[in-house]
């Protein structure tokens, strides 16, 4: 017995047997980890990648009534839009499984800091702030999309992710604000160069003040921006002087940047305008069109509204003395486009207007890779871009026009609108986008309450299109049952005889007993028997 | 001379291969028969002894005792002082009454009528059996008692050929009575069959073991051993999902036995690599034989390797006492791209893409006067065609081969080269191996070694095959791709690119590899049946991928690779193999006991890094100032890896007079991918076989019928297919996660363990029926097989709130089933001589048990379903239920939510009847794994004419089609209709294959085009005329004076014909690979690469 047992032992030696206990050395383990400040904050910085998508960012413009996706269905936002889904579309598990990897990673890291040796208490609180406030901030976005969400803070088992409840919408809300309350006594007003896109404590009242605007809270919205406004506890903000140089690449950081999503030319990158700009410009095709609905509501120079009796607005000749934030956000008919070198050229978009044969941007009536609509986007162009559009620009979440918009909006809520915070609101906004006509630029008294929120709600379209508000503004004003139902529209190129020759470019259906929450995703449902689903789907 | 009966005892040295025959003899006998001393030599020199009995009888015995003495010396001492002479014939020895000086040389010359009778070894009397005058064409074959005459020359030579029994060539001398007795042929009784760690007779098996031979694969003009083993063994079912030089082969033993990795393990030469690739880069030229081991009887033995089979090969070696041999064989021929489908003229094509527009409410594009034009402006040529040409295709094999008395050697060469259809500079694959191989023996160690090297080429275009066909099969043949300046155009369809220009200017993706294969063995042969062999092997892959994008400029606007970038990747795997084993074999008496215990280790190590540059100098692609170093480059070691598996194993075979066959294998293996504790797997089978024709009772079935055996076996086989260090969690660096004011900063990502992960475990049952028939001319094979594998690894489905994904879990069950039927049958006539081979097989999956409720995945409209009861990976959509014909059938029946169809629009089964159409109607619509595998070979012989057909074909599979081959006008991105498209529904086509033809954006293009449906669906069934050889072999009469042994012309075509249910698309296509998982995008949007039909010629010549 025993010399056979030695006889095997001796096959295996000489068989060169190996060791059996191998340990990655490329990659750290559970041991060696948590061990340095630095390990900490490389996973803070995913956290931050996975706080908001790019994507999500320019094609929930599809999901609005600002813009239209006519080609491919990015993100499903086509689908969406065309209210034709059901609760297994992709785009609803992608939105939550997102938030949720996100959370991941947050829970990871506050789970696991303490066990750090050494970590200075500052930098650790520091750390653990700009964790708790991206949390938030997910959750914010969760709750905005489904209303109850499952809640926790902790990193959750397998065995907890596969019974945990839905919690209701108004708690998941007041952990949202409760964290934001904390972290803003941490976080820093700013910070130094090289740390220049953290969040601040200014972020996290700003985004306090949107939370708060979602929920009609005017008080709050109004109290909140107003320290935002006119104190410097928070820190300073101004207005850009040019309009459209928010979103110029040399501008980044600029003194209207309250938070955002930070990208690095030709390192951390997107090249979603190499979908949405004119062909001619450089794009491959067009997926994502302004619609006609937006550039109609862009005002006249003088402030009316197109179809304002004595507007001046000429059908014949549309957008002659208009909004000049019109041209700085989309392209249309002749407009004039700066190459990247320096050079310009006029987009020709009507049919047949092109004098140069190749007719590149045309409107082709649901035919070539042209808008559908007859319009491009400009907005978040890069000259600076590489080769196919790939763009370091970062992308703002949060600028100090949108606090004067939620200011201006609180206010007239409450009843409080007069000149003196429309001059520090929407006068200053339209001085900025170069009005000068006092018609536009000056408050008046007449105007009702009514009035005046169909004028900051425009004002709020106009200002912020095409950096993916549009569709939470409709969504929380309800008015999306009516935006997002029948014909979008695109420029006047159809047969004069249907809607006026505006070309109809599909049609929309929008259920406001359905719509206004997204549904669960089928697979969460399907993974977890404790989730429930959402009225109506 | 009265009656003279010949008896003619035609016995083969056991393992004539592995012996060889040697002309020294050691003799040591006192006082015996002739008859023994014959058996002896026999069994010594292999010579065969030709006698009659009558004679032997007048025989004095012998003593003798000679050592390592010449042959002719030991016979001359044998026959002294005996009234008998003999002659040496070649390899004969002839016995008779004359004294040894006369010779058959010195008969008087004449003619003679022979009759003559040819039995089996038991006098059953055989017919059909061929005799042939040898060195003439004349001959006849036995009648029904087994009888023929023949007038021939006093001194001719009969050849006597029948299948299944050694063929004997006969000296007339001038007998006019001829008695044969055949022997069955070694081949069938002794026909050695190569198992996991070493040889078994075929008639001993008793697990469920294929053998494929080289001439399965000789003269096909398949360009990898893959491609060629395709139809060639029931249930080894290999799929081609890419057809273009150099993609990869889906390759499955017996189907779908796990929702993990269903590799099988490929041994080649002893060597377990574990690498699929080895055997693509392997010459098939190389190929002595290859052995599929299916069951668990004849796999248990590879343990945790085996659970989904093997395949053994191995490889060519010389032969002793073989003269230095040289062999050529190659083939030339050009492959030409067919296409199925077709577009419409452009003005046709102008006049339903107006359709589809007013049938939704839209205003057409083109007015009447815009059609005129096109009409009037005709048509260019399609720009799919102007992209695809005429490819050559050829190989080269030359080998050298050759043995002394105890040693033996091989040299090979071969070069393969297979241009792309793709126009181009030089797009294709090319391979080129050499090999070496070496045995010698040196008295009780015998040692061998092989190495083998392989580089391999595949140049292919800079962009991508799939999207490059889209481009150009979709553009309406209004447009021109270059103009008359030879500029490259774009134009209002062609969104981007211009894929002539992509592909002659727009650079390449040159990918190659390297393979160094060797692996050395040495056996001690030890007293009383003992042996001990070691085996050190390894297989070293580097993968090299170098990708070029050059910039290419296209008229009025548009550019290909304007980042000019360059990408380079390197990837080094290394397998070793270390093997240490004990054997024993011995008889005692009718008990025949043999074992074999051993070890082994196998390690697997591995890293990888790359370098990706832009802006790249515009001509060389050399980096330049200006260059960047894109942020996905890893100059250091990327992902290395060891991964290392323990083994021991042992087999124990038991057999009584051959009659019944006992077997245990078993297998302990230790691997480095679960945690200390659970990471020994114990693997065990046992088979057994009963030969039951050899029992008494069964004589007269044996004569009457023929012979048969029965097998199972039950046994546990393993599968260890999980990623490396799953039981630890890990966190990997992120490079360039985010930034911070334009500082790019890394991140960490994390992987969670899965400590408790551990061996899957398939339990298979196998039975089997073997059966020679009709005199060995029939032979059948059945088999059944029953698989359950449990603990299957595989990435569970979890909830997204847990925020991440899980490595492995062992979260599965499922069961395979199926059977196979393999049916050969030879028939000889007087000039021809058929030959039939058919296999046959089904397998067929159930998932059993699966974690959560049910995993559906998707890819645009293809959906797939994962869940108890449904075979693996189901497809699942809703039910067409004919079209919505009128508006009132609009209002009256379910609709899909959201969406209002227009008539013309597909109507949908509301399978709940809750009346609206939604996730709860959804059907499990097929599988796309194939079922009813087919392959079939004739072959026909007419002196030296040969005829080869070769049939491979799938019973049923459903196969998944969406895009633009099957939607028209596709989602604003095809601008075609297609000729197969046409029967769509109008009102007066209300029961059309296709509905109404509808634009982008409409409700219509929601409700029939964008949701799953089996309107995607196609019966993926197809038999196909894979390989046909008109061959013609020179006589060795003819070839003897052009100084050769053999030589052989033919004619050979692949996929000449191929018949199928879906015509529009290769009915082998399919987005799936052999874990039916969803990897080939392009396929499931038919933008494949056409398949081939290749013709040509081959040559073989040995010398």
């Amino acid at each position: 017995m025993r010399s056979r047992y030695y006889f095997i032992v001796a096959l295996f030696a000489v068989a060169g047997c190996q060791k059996l206990n191998q340990a990655p050395t490329d990659r750290y383990t559970d041991f060696n980890y948590w061990t340095t400040p630095a390990n900490a904050n490389a996973l803070l910085n995913t956290a931050y990648s996975q706080m908001f998508r790019s994507d999500y960012f320019f094609y929930n413009e599809g999901l609005s009534d600002n813009a239209y996706v006519g080609r491919g269905d990015q993100n499903n936002t086509f689908t969406i839009s065309s209210g034709s889904y059901n609760a297994s579309l992709g785009r609803f598990d992608d939105e939550w499984t997102t938030h949720y990897q996100c959370i991941k990673s947050c829970n990871v890291l506050l789970d696991n800091v303490e066990k750090i040796p050494g970590y200075p208490a500052d930098q650790k609180a520091q750390l653990i702030a700009q964790t708790r406030f991206i949390r938030a901030f997910v959750y914010w976005q969760l709750m905005t999309w489904f209303g109850d969400v499952p809640l926790f803070s902790h990193d959750i088992s397998l065995a907890e992710s596969q019974s945990i409840a839905r919690t209701p919408r108004a708690q998941v809300l007041q952990f949202v604000l409760n964290e934001l309350d904390t972290v803003e006594a941490v976080l820093p007003k700013s910070w130094d160069a090289a740390d220049q896109g953290r969040i601040t404590s200014g972020a996290a009242e700003a985004l306090k003040a949107r939370v708060e605007l979602y929920e009609g809270n005017w008080q709050d919205v109004a109290k909140i921006c107003d320290t935002l406004i006119n104190t410097s506890t928070y820190g300073s903000w101004s207005l850009v002087p040019n309009y459209s140089q928010i979103f110029s690449p040399a501008n980044e950081h600029n003194s209207e940047v309250i938070l955002d999503q930070e990208y690095v030319p030709n390192i951390r990158t997107y090249a979603w305008t190499f979908d949405f700009i004119p062909i001619s410009a450089g794009a491959r095709d067009n997926a994502l069109a302004p619609t006609q609905d937006l550039v109609n509501d862009y005002l006249m120079l003088n402030g009316d509204s197109i179809n304002q009796a004595g507007s001046g607005y000429d059908i014949t000749n549309p957008y002659a003395n208009r909004d000049p934030r019109m041209t700085a956000t989309l392209v249309y008919d002749q407009d004039v486009w700066a190459n990247a070198n320096g050079s310009t050229q006029t987009i020709y978009i009507k049919p047949g207007s092109d004098p140069n044969r190749s007719a590149l941007n045309e409107y082709v009536s649901n035919g070539g890779f042209t808008s559908p609509t007859g319009y491009y986007w400009r907005k978040y162009f890069d000259s600076t871009a590489a080769p196919g559009e790939v763009s370091g620009l970062d992308l703002i979440l949060i600028r100090y026009a949108d606090v004067l918009l939620m200011y201006a909006e609180a206010m007239n809520e409450l009843g409080q609108m007069n000149a003196s915070v429309w001059g520090q609101t929407i006068g200053a906004l339209r001085a900025r986008a170069g009005f000068t006509d006092p018609n536009a630029l000056s408050f008046n008294a007449a105007w009702s309450q009514g009035d005046l929120r169909t004028i900051i709600r425009r004002e709020r379209r106009c200002e912020l299109a095409f950096e993916g508000l549009r569709i939470f503004d409709i969504r929380r004003w309800k008015t999306a049952s009516t935006l997002l139902n029948g014909w979008v529209h695109g420029a006047q190129y159809g047969d004069p005889s249907v809607d006026n020759g505006f070309v109809r470019v599909a049609s929309r259906i929008f259920d406001p007993t359905r719509d206004y929450l997204w549904p669960i995703p089928t697979y969460e449902l399907e993974q977890n028997s404790h989730l429930t689903q959402n009225p109506n789907y | 001379m009265t009656k003279l009966t010949a008896v003619l005892l035609v016995t083969a040295c056991l393992q004539v291969s592995a012996k060889g025959y040697s002309q020294k003899v050691t003799l040591s006998e006192s006082d015996v028969s002739l008859t023994k001393v014959f058996k002896e030599i026999r069994k010594q020199t292999g010579f065969l002894f030709f006698y009659s009995d009558e004679l032997l009888q007048q025989a004095r015995k012998v003593s003798i005792h000679v050592k390592a003495a010449p042959l002719q010396a030991v016979l001359d001492s044998c026959f002294r002082d005996q009234p008998l002479g003999f002659e040496i014939d070649g390899n004969s020895i002839i016995v008779d009454a004359r004294a040894p000086a006369v010779v058959t040389r010195d008969l008087p010359p004449g003619e003679i009528t022979v009759h003559g009778r040819v039995t089996d070894p038991h006098g059953v009397p055989l017919a059909g059996v061929s005799v042939t005058i040898a060195g003439t064409s004349r001959g006849v074959a036995t009648d029904g008692r087994g009888e023929f005459t023949l007038v021939v020359d006093t001194g001719a030579v009969l050849h006597l050929s029948y299948t299944g029994y050694t063929a004997v060539d006969v000296q007339v001398r001038g007998r006019k009575t001829l008695v044969v007795a055949l022997e069955l042929s070694q081949a069938a009784l002794n026909e050695i069959v190569v198992v996991g760690y070493g040889t078994q007779r075929k008639v001993n098996l008793t697990g469920a073991v294929d053998q494929i031979t080289p001439q399965d694969l000789a003269g096909k003009p398949g360009v990898n051993t893959f491609q060629l083993l395709q139809g060639v063994s029931p249930n080894l079912i290999i799929q081609q999902p890419d057809p273009s030089p150099g993609a990869s082969f889906n390759f499955n033993i017996r189907g779908v036995g796990t929702m993990n990795d269903n590799s099988p393990l490929v041994v080649i030469d002893g060597i377990t690599s574990g690498n699929l690739q080895s055997l693509q880069l392997l010459n098939p030229a190389d190929i002595e034989s290859m052995s599929v081991l299916k069951d668990a009887g004849a796999a248990a033995i590879y343990g945790s390797r085996a659970a989904n089979g093997v395949l053994l090969v191995t490889t060519k070696k010389g032969k002793k006492n073989q003269h230095p041999t040289v062999s050529y064989s190659g083939t030339y021929g050009t492959q030409d791209s067919k296409i199925l489908i077709s577009p419409l003229p452009a003005w046709e094509n102008a006049i339903y893409k107006n359709e589809s527009l007013t049938n939704v409410g839209l205003p057409p594009i083109y007015a009447p006067a815009d059609i005129q034009a096109l009409k009037t402006g005709g048509d260019h040529e399609w720009f799919l065609r102007q992209i695809l040409h005429h490819a050559p295709q050829q190989s080269h094999n030359v080998s050298l081969t050759g043995g002394g008395q105890n040693s033996t050697f091989l040299l090979s060469l071969g070069n393969l080269t297979q241009a792309s259809n793709f126009v181009g500079p030089n797009y294709g694959y090319t391979r080129y191996n050499v090999r070496a191989a070496a045995t010698s023996d040196y008295g009780i160690l015998k040692a061998g070694g092989t190495l083998a090297y392989t580089h391999d080429e595949l140049k292919q275009n800079s962009f991508g095959n799939g999207f490059l066909m889209a481009d150009a099969e979709r553009t309406p043949t209004n447009y021109q791709m270059v103009d008359s300046l030879g500029r490259y155009l774009t134009n209002a369809v062609l969104t981007q690119f211009n894929p002539l220009g992509v592909l002659q200017r727009g650079g390449y993706n040159d990918i190659t590899n390297d393979d160094f294969f060797g692996n050395v063995s040495a056996e001690i042969a030890l007293p009383k049946g003992f042996s001990i062999k070691g085996v050190v092997g390894g297989d070293m892959v580097t993968n090299h991928n170098f990708l070029r994008v050059a910039q290419v400029g296209f008229y009025p606007q548009g550019v290909y690779g304007s980042d000019r970038s360059t990408g380079d990747t390197w990837t080094q795997t290394m397998y070793t193999n270390v093997q240490l084993m004990a054997q024993y074999n011995r008889s005692f008496g009718d008990h025949r006991v043999s074992g074999l215990i051993g070890a082994s280790n196998e390690s697997t190590s591995g890293h990888s890094s790359n370098i990706y540059y832009m802006y790249t100098d515009s001509i060389l692609g050399t980096p330049t100032t200006g260059s960047i170093v894109s942020t996905n480059a890893s100059t250091t070691a990327q992902n290395p890896y060891v991964s290392s598996l323990n083994s021991l194993y042992g087999r124990a075979n038991y057999n009584y007079k051959d009659r019944y066959l006992v077997e245990f294998d078993a297998r302990y293996d230790g691997s480095s991918k679960f945690r200390q504790g659970i990471r020994y797997g114990f693997f065990p089978s046992v088979s057994a076989g009963w030969r039951l024709t050899d029992e008494s009772f069964m004589q007269g079935v044996r004569d009457k019928i023929g012979e048969l055996k029965l097998r199972g076996s039950y046994g546990v086989l393993g599968n260890q297919s999980a990623g490396n260090y799953q039981y630890l969690t890990t966190y990997s660096s992120i490079t360039n996660a985010y930034g911070f004011n334009n500082t790019p900063v890394a991140g960490e990502g994390f992987t969670f363990s899965n400590p408790d992960l551990t061996w899957e475990r398939a339990a298979t049952f196998n039975g089997g029926l073997d059966a020679y028939l009709l005199h060995r001319s029939l032979n059948v094979s059945l088999d059944y097989f029953n698989k359950l594998t449990s603990h299957i690894l595989l990435v569970p489905a979890v909830p997204g709130t847990f925020g991440t994904n899980l490595p492995d879990y062992n979260a599965g069950k499922m069961r395979d089933e199926g059977w196979e039927v393999s049916v050969k049958y030879v028939l000889h006539g007087r000039q021809f001589t058929h030959s039939f081979a058919v296999n046959l097989a089904d397998n067929h999956n159930e998932v059993v048990y699966f974690q959560g409720t049910q995993q559906l995945q998707g890819d645009a409209e293809l959906e797939t379903v994962t869940r108890a009861g449904v075979p693996f990976k189901s497809y699942v959509g809703y039910k067409r239920d004919g079209y919505y014909q009128t508006s009132s059938d609009v209002a009256k029946y379910p609709k899909l939510v959201g969406i209002t169809p227009i008539p013309g629009d597909i109507k949908y089964k509301d399978k709940n009847g809750d009346g609206i159409i939604d996730n709860n109607d959804l059907y499990v619509l097929g599988n796309p794994f194939p079922r009813y595998t087919f392959g079939f070979t004739y072959n026909v012989t007419y002196h030296g004419f040969d005829l080869n057909v070769f049939i491979q074909g799938v019973g049923r599979r459903t196969m998944f089609v969406r895009g633009e081959l099957v939607d028209p006008f596709q989602a604003n991105y095809s601008y075609n209709i297609f000729k197969h498209q046409l029967n769509f529904w109008t009102p007066t086509n209300p029961n059309a294959a296709y509905p109404i033809l509808s634009a982008n954006g409409s409700p219509s293009q929601q409700n029939d085009y964008n949701v799953p449906s089996n309107l995607y669906l196609f019966n993926g069934a197809y038999a196909r005329l894979k390989n046909v050889q008109l061959g013609y072999s020179l006589s060795p009469r003819v070839a003897r004076s052009l100084h050769v042994q053999h030589v052989r012309v033919y004619f050979t075509g692949q996929n000449l014909l191929t018949l199928a249910k879906v015509k529009f698309l290769d009915p082998e296509s399919t987005e799936f690979d052999s874990n039916v998982n969803n990897s080939y995008g392009n396929n499931q949007s038919g933008r494949v690469y056409p398949t081939p039909i290749f013709y040509g010629g081959g040559l073989d010549v040995t010398f």
